[in-house]
């Protein structure tokens, strides 16, 4: 190339669409359409941004995907092909570079959306093999603003083509994009996925765009991007308001900061170009002074390693029969309440474990991981020894994970450390080798070496390659606490490394364990523990973390330990009084009071009679009085989720004896195709499942097809469908009309906003359920 | 007044006893507030038909909303991905609560349109602006949200897409049209009568209405 993208400062073209729509283009058309019919428009354009200066011109390629091109009649490689084609053309003889140009979808991925991960890859993967192939020199993923797709995007343009990737994204004033992401977690994220250049494009003038642009300058060895919109526009007529002179100028401060490619997007033209050509002629780059640092994160979430951060333990089936059931039934809820608690109870990174026998890892790690970050906003530590679990959980992984584990064996090695270096993971790396554990520190510690030394010969960064000297059992080995933290010491001191430990196994077969653990973390975190596994729902192993963040002075102005022990002095925190029955404490929605008193009960009596002679009972109440007006919906669910707690008492009982669960029949629940609103559907969830019924959940937008085969394959005597728009109810007129050509057609009961009685009928529905408590009145009526 | 709108989303208009303090709690922990924007065009009439800017609106609800305006205003209004990614993570934690968050979310971004609309007649003192509709009211088919949406370019400046069934992510958020005239408007858009969900309406159902 004609410039070096890692050293040189580089100038990119300003807008193609409303310098379009100022030659008259209708707003809102397929301008993608005009690389066929009328490319001397497009060739006017490009030709006048290289003679303003452009050294990079995008192809007019931006919306050229399977999605939005299918309407258009023309295939995406024949757009692809003629939009490159024209931009080469107008850049022959210059030294101008063509860059394939590729923005969103114009759909929103999972869980935001209902578009899979693997259909976006799909769709971007068709594009940059047509860019590619067309001759592009570069490309260029713009106006991301989430960074799920954005990856999406890299890993199909880096798994596809050999050519250089440049990303950027659009960011909110606040500092976010429109789906949360920040810059920092923008920044490793993408660098880890191997992008070649990032930054920022459209939204806002340069002004605003300064303060991100340094954080990501903060968070990045990778030359950075600026193209902004010409400030804002006027919402009357769409001008924007700043001019080619004050925009080149606004640009200037972006360039001190260590901006080196810049552009413009929305309301720039080459005369815009032009004056930033004029303004940074003389400039030359400024060398930043970029100090890498150990880091993960989540899209929303990013986790520096700047203290000591809490990976929690508990979403892992070892010793635990109820998550293994959960895993077994592929009870995700299960596992997601697991991973929620964590997050409330002040976890920084979750761990994620599901290794079991009869569990495919490759199937469940990144089911798992997709459920959990739909509402868990942590980020996550993939923990498996199977690569392929490993590889398919970090490919739809949004963020930049860790990964647990490696070791000092050639072979796990040379396994795991590609994949990790692929993804951009951090990884912890196991003090043993196949020799065991070696019983002294300086053992321990050359394995370590030994880690870090393969690590970078992968070119995994150091920053990225945590040390676990791992916890013997006290116990058992006492003279192995000290080598331990002996060990830590050396590893934190000399090669200046992050180290993970699991702590608890400590205190494994004493009493009073917590007490053991507690002080082994107190001593492990004074030896230079930065990131310790635990159970973080153990309240006095995260008072020891409160307390020394407070001593280490993370914890500036002891705000958070502060903040932490406010309530334990307020008496509403205090448990409801001895008085309280279970009854009462359902009705009233109290979860945990309902949980412990269930505990009490079980003492007494079995499951069985438990459910039948007071939490069913209770319900019914509630029930009786959501229909006679006196509580509402919200109520009514407070009281299902007392219940739930009520069933989780149970169920984990009954999984501790070895037992089969109790439950009175099973059915599925979608919110039909096409229809993204589901929160009716989940509502009706809650309370049948409280009232003891086993419900598959099939997720919104659901195709009849899967209906129906979950209803064969699980031999369903009930189906539930809701819909909320009128737009979607013949989708659940054809899913009533495939089950019942079933061989053994289901019970179908249909709900929602825009349903009624009379349509029920008239679709064929067996049940129309009003609401959450007539489905439940459908179902006894059903199972008897 | 938008605690007040929450509760009639749940049902609860009158007498809400002790809802009405969550709901109150609830709308005090929310930090997401409605953004929205908007485009003025002017408005051209063939045979009868509205158009702005090549935008055709079909149908007899925005020919007899938009008859006598020079001008049309798009308007689109949205929580954001936020506040739907917090409903999310509330609905895994505690349902009831979820529930309360979603009334609240839908009250505020009507009360974000509310502002939109008095910030367009603020900036044209002399024009009267009519009731604001929306695709899917009246004949107004619901496949016009797509080109609304291109128009304002919704996706880069809100973070509002379409699904390929015309519904709106994130879901919470509005869009709608608003006719500017020289001459004072006729409300025509209040009652059942005129609103395309009078057969399938939840609140009708049980004998009540929305009150718009």
């Amino acid at each position: 190339m004609a410039f070096d993208l890692k050293k040189d400062i580089i100038i990119l073209d300003g807008a193609m669409g409303t310098v379009l729509q100022q030659r008259g283009l209708p707003a809102g058309g397929v301008g993608e359409l005009l690389n066929l019919t009328d490319p001397d428009l497009l060739r006017s354009v490009y030709r006048e941004y290289i003679d303003a200066g452009s050294q990079i011109i995008f192809a007019n390629t931006f919306g050229a995907n399977g999605r939005k091109m299918a309407s258009t009649g023309y295939s995406v490689e024949e757009i692809i092909t003629a939009a490159i084609r024209v931009a080469k053309e107008a850049a022959e003889d210059t030294e101008t570079k063509v860059a394939l140009d590729v923005g969103p979808l114009g759909e929103l991925l999972e869980p935001m959306g209902t578009l899979p991960f693997e259909e976006a890859y799909s769709l971007f993967r068709e594009m940059m093999l047509a860019g590619a192939k067309a001759g592009a020199d570069l490309i260029v993923i713009e106006t991301m603003t989430d960074l799920y797709e954005a990856k999406a995007a890299l890993l199909a343009a880096k798994e596809n083509t050999d050519l250089p990737v440049l990303v950027t994204m659009s960011f909110e004033e606040r500092g976010r994009t429109f789906t949360g992401c920040t810059a920092a977690s923008m920044a490793h994220t993408l660098e880890g996925l191997g992008a070649d250049a990032i930054g920022l494009n459209c939204s806002l003038g340069p002004d605003l765009l300064l303060p991100i642009l340094k954080e990501i300058c903060a968070n990045t060895s990778l030359p950075v991007i600026a193209k902004p919109n010409a400030g804002l526009p006027d919402p009357v007529d769409g001008h924007y308001d700043m001019a080619p002179e004050s925009f080149a100028a606004a640009l200037l401060p972006c360039l001190d900061a260590g901006v080196t490619i810049v552009g413009g997007c929305c309301g720039t033209s080459p005369d815009y170009i032009r004056a930033l050509k004029q303004a940074i002629e003389d400039r030359a780059p400024v060398q930043r002074t970029y100090v890498p640092s150990a880091f993960i994160c989540s899209a929303v979430t990013p986790c520096p390693i700047s203290g000591v951060r809490v990976i929690g333990e508990r979403v892992n089936p070892t010793g635990k029969k109820r998550f293994q059931q959960a895993l077994l039934e592929q009870d995700l809820d299960y596992i997601l309440d697991v991973a929620v608690a964590q997050e409330d109870a002040g976890a920084d990174i979750l761990d994620v474990n599901v290794g079991h026998p009869g569990v495919n890892e490759v199937e469940m790690l990144p089911k798992v991981v997709k459920k959990i970050q739909s509402a868990v906003s942590l980020p996550l530590q993939l923990d498996s020894t199977n690569a392929d679990a490993l590889e398919a959980a970090l490919r739809i992984y949004n963020g930049k994970a860790a990964v647990n584990s490696v070791n000092g064996e050639e072979e796990v090695l040379h396994r795991i450390l590609p994949i990790v270096k692929k993804y951009g993971a951090a990884v912890v790396g196991l003090t043993l080798d196949k020799s065991g554990i070696p019983q002294t520190a300086e053992g321990r510690v050359e394995i370590a070496r030994k880690i870090l030394n393969t690590a970078l010969s992968y070119g995994i960064p150091r920053e990225d390659v945590w040390i676990d000297c791992l916890t013997l059992t006290v116990s058992a080995q006492q003279e192995q606490a000290k080598e331990t933290l002996k060990a830590l010491r050396i590893i934190r001191e000399e090669l200046g490394l992050q180290t993970v430990l699991g702590v608890s196994n400590i205190s494994f077969g004493l009493p009073a364990r917590s007490l053991v653990t507690q002080n082994f973390l107190i001593q492990a975190m004074a030896a230079g523990l930065t990131i310790p596994i635990l159970n973080p729902n153990q309240k006095e192993i995260m008072d020891a973390v409160a307390a020394f963040r407070v001593l280490s002075g993370e914890d500036e102005q002891c705000r958070s330990y502060i903040a932490r022990f406010a309530d334990s002095t307020n008496p509403a925190a205090v448990p409801a009084s001895s008085a309280l029955t279970l009854e009462d404490a359902i009705m009233r929605g109290l979860r945990s009071d309902a949980a412990k008193l269930a505990k009490l009960s079980l003492a007494e009596r079995d499951e069985l009679s438990l459910v039948e002679n007071t939490l069913i009972p209770a319900l019914d109440r509630v029930g009786m009085d959501y229909e006679s007006g006196k509580v509402f919906l919200p109520q009514l669910l407070s009281a299902a989720q007392a219940a739930q707690s009520v069933f989780e008492v149970i169920r984990t009982a009954i999984a501790e004896k070895g037992g089969t669960p109790v439950k009175k029949g099973a059915l599925a629940i979608a919110t039909v195709e096409g229809d993204i609103h589901d929160i009716g559907k989940n509502i009706v969830k809650t309370v049948l499942e409280n009232y003891g019924y086993e419900v598959y959940d099939l997720g919104k937008d659901v195709a009849p097809e899967v209906i129906c085969t979950v209803s064969r394959e699980k031999k369903l005597r009930l189906v539930g469908l809701s819909a909320l728009m009128t737009t979607t109810l013949p989708a659940m007129e054809e899913t009533v009309r495939q089950l019942k050509a079933l061989p053994h057609p289901p019970n179908v009961m249909v709900g929602g906003a825009v349903v009624t009685a009379d349509y029920a009928d008239r679709i064929g529905a067996d049940h129309y359920a009003k609401d959450a408590r007539e489905a439940v009145e459908i179902a006894r009526k059903v199972f008897g | 007044m938008v605690v007040s709108e929450a509760l009639r989303y749940l049902g609860a208009a009158n007498d809400a006893g002790t809802l009405r303090p969550q709901v109150e709690q609830m709308m005090g922990s929310i930090p997401e507030t409605p953004r929205w924007t908007y485009r003025v065009f002017d408005l051209t009439f063939q045979n009868d038909t509205p158009s702005l800017s090549g935008f055709i609106l079909p149908g007899n609800t925005a020919k007899k909303m938009l008859s006598g305006c020079e001008k049309a205003v798009l308007l689109a209004c949205t929580m954001g991905l936020s506040f739907d990614a917090r409903l999310r993570a509330l609905q895994a934690r505690n349902m009831a609560a979820a529930l309360i968050l979603n009334a609240c979310g839908s009250a505020l971004v009507e009360q974000g349109c509310d502002e939109a609309e008095h910030e367009i007649a603020v900036r044209f003192p002399n024009l009267y602006l009519t009731d604001r509709f929306s695709p899917g009211y009246g004949d107004l088919p619901l496949s016009a949200q797509k080109d609304l949406c291109a128009l304002l370019d919704t996706p880069r400046r809100l973070g509002i897409t379409l699904t390929d069934s015309m519904l709106m992510n994130p879901s919470k958020s509005v869009t709608a049209i608003i006719g500017l005239s020289c001459a004072p408007q006729m409300a025509c858009i209040r009652g059942c009568g005129y609103c395309s969900m009078k057969e399938t309406c939840a609140l009708r159902k049980g004998g009540k209405h929305c009150g718009l």
